[in-house]
């Protein structure tokens, strides 16, 4: 039901901006569509992709979709006008591609099971030493072959998304626009405020458990002086803007405490540590009462 | 011959008996392990890095003693707020402190007297960029890192059969 004390999408945007469709999977917010990656990038929100090669599986260098989005990311997308949770296809539909799915994943099993007994024959073949007569041979594959299981949770699930229909289809945008925000939201939690208030002054943002924080934040504004010392190349591609996290270092390691949360001296310590080794700024970042953000600067003294 | 100078041992309880520690003490802090970090900070300070004009005074807040100096004459003023290393302290007294107006710096004071300072500024204070000269590397100075580690393995592995 459309709320009518809400104005319409198209009066508040042009319609040519399309609406972004978050796939919620186990309560991670996951976009597939190429058209909302492209959308949710322009924004200047980073996420983090996940999906891999199929001929290279176990690898962290080169991913593809879905995008993972933080929990302060699709916050900050839905609180806006562009974004709605994409609906499952339930009754007939839902039931139908469900009964597919099943369907390849069995035979994607018979093959694989196939596939990998035929790799654990040769696997032994090479271990076996000469040693072992002929006979021995044929009887420990003949052992191998009756007593091979592959089990279920050893499958590789490949999931092909240039082919599985995920573009962008118009029609899907009446069921978004029908998907108004949540209008009692939860009171935003500290992360969240420093989140939306360090996006909104420009800066790029990504998650920093590798360095013990909160967020990694990128320079955003192009008259930050630092990126001038990098090296740019005369044009740069659209879809890559001033301080995005492809082209630069991140300048800061966020850390979000509340403003009375008591920290200790030694966490204080071992954080500014860390920073001044990675060569970053630790930033400790508490709202304060009228919604605004209070910041400060940890930085090694230079006094040895 | 005139009998050898002999100096007198300071007593056990000189730091007790000394003039900074009882004006940092007659300012009533709120702990005295607070009192006991402030004091070997103001020793640091004064005798051992030779800051001038450091001075005492209690932050009213939040009832620590703070210092103030100079690294050396012209140079701007400092607050330092020195606490013991297993003490905490929350972001909004860190903020009174850098209200006063001055550069803050932090001093963690650990169990056997170590002495750590960090620097804390309000806002967002952008880190100095890598030095340079930079240059990418070629495929050829690639292909030289990759031949030397190589090499460096197997000298270690030969010398280690």
């Amino acid at each position: 039901m459309e709320d009518l004390s809400v104005p319409r999408r198209e009066e508040l945007q042009p319609d040519s901006s399309p609406v972004v469709g978050i796939s919620v999977c186990d309560s991670a917010p996951l976009i597939w569509r190429v058209q909302d990656l492209k959308v949710v990038r322009s924004g200047g929100l980073v996420g983090a992709l996940l999906g891999s090669l199929p001929r290279t599986p176990r690898q962290n260098g080169r991913l593809g979709r879905p995008l993972l989005l933080l929990p302060e990311e699709e916050r900050l997308l839905r609180e806006g006008p562009g974004a709605a949770v994409l609906p499952r296809p339930g009754g007939e539909r839902g039931a139908e591609l469900k009964r597919r799915f099943e369907e390849e994943q069995t035979s994607s099993q018979e093959e694989q099971s196939v596939l990998a007994l035929q790799d654990r024959k040769a696997a032994l073949l090479r271990a076996m030493t000469s040693s072992l007569t002929e006979e021995a041979q044929q009887d420990r594959l003949g052992a191998l072959d009756q007593n091979f299981v592959f089990p279920r949770s050893a499958l590789a699930v490949q999931l092909s998304t240039a082919r599985a229909g995920l573009h962008y289809c118009p029609e899907a945008r009446s069921f978004l626009e029908a998907e108004q925000p949540i209008k009692t939201q939860p009171s935003p939690s500290s992360r969240f405020q420093v989140f939306r208030d360090l996006r909104g002054r420009g800066f790029f943002l990504t998650s920093a458990g590798k360095f013990g924080g909160d967020f990694l934040v990128y320079p955003g504004e192009p008259r930050n002086l630092s990126c001038l010392r990098l090296r740019l190349p005369p044009v740069l591609p659209p879809l890559v803007s001033s301080g995005d996290p492809l082209r630069f270092h991140a300048h800061f390691i966020a850390v979000c405490v509340e403003s009375d949360r008591p920290v200790g001296v030694l966490d204080l310590l071992a954080v500014a540590r860390l920073g001044s080794n990675v060569k970053k700024t630790v930033l400790l970042c508490s709202p304060v009462a009228d919604g605004d953000v209070r910041y400060t600067s940890l930085q090694w003294s230079g006094m040895v | 011959m005139s009998a050898p100078l002999v100096e007198k041992t300071p007593p056990a309880n000189w730091i007790l008996q000394h003039p900074a520690y009882r004006q940092m003490e007659a300012l009533e802090p709120a702990d005295r392990a607070q009192l006991h970090a402030a004091f070997l900070v103001y020793m640091d300070l004064t005798e051992v890095r030779r800051w001038t004009e450091v001075s005492c005074m209690k932050s009213p807040e939040l009832r620590v003693i703070l210092l103030e100096g100079k690294e050396k004459d012209g140079a701007p003023v400092h607050t330092i707020l020195p606490l013991p290393a297993h003490q905490s302290l929350s972001h909004s007294s860190i903020c009174s402190v850098l209200d006063r107006g001055f550069p803050v710096l932090l001093c963690a004071v650990a169990s056997d007297s170590t002495l750590v300072y960090q620097r804390l500024t309000d806002g967002l204070v952008t880190p100095d960029p890598p030095v340079g000269p930079f240059q990418d590397l070629d495929r050829r100075q690639h292909r030289k890192r990759r031949q030397h580690s190589v090499q460096q393995h197997r000298e270690k592995t030969r010398s280690k059969s």
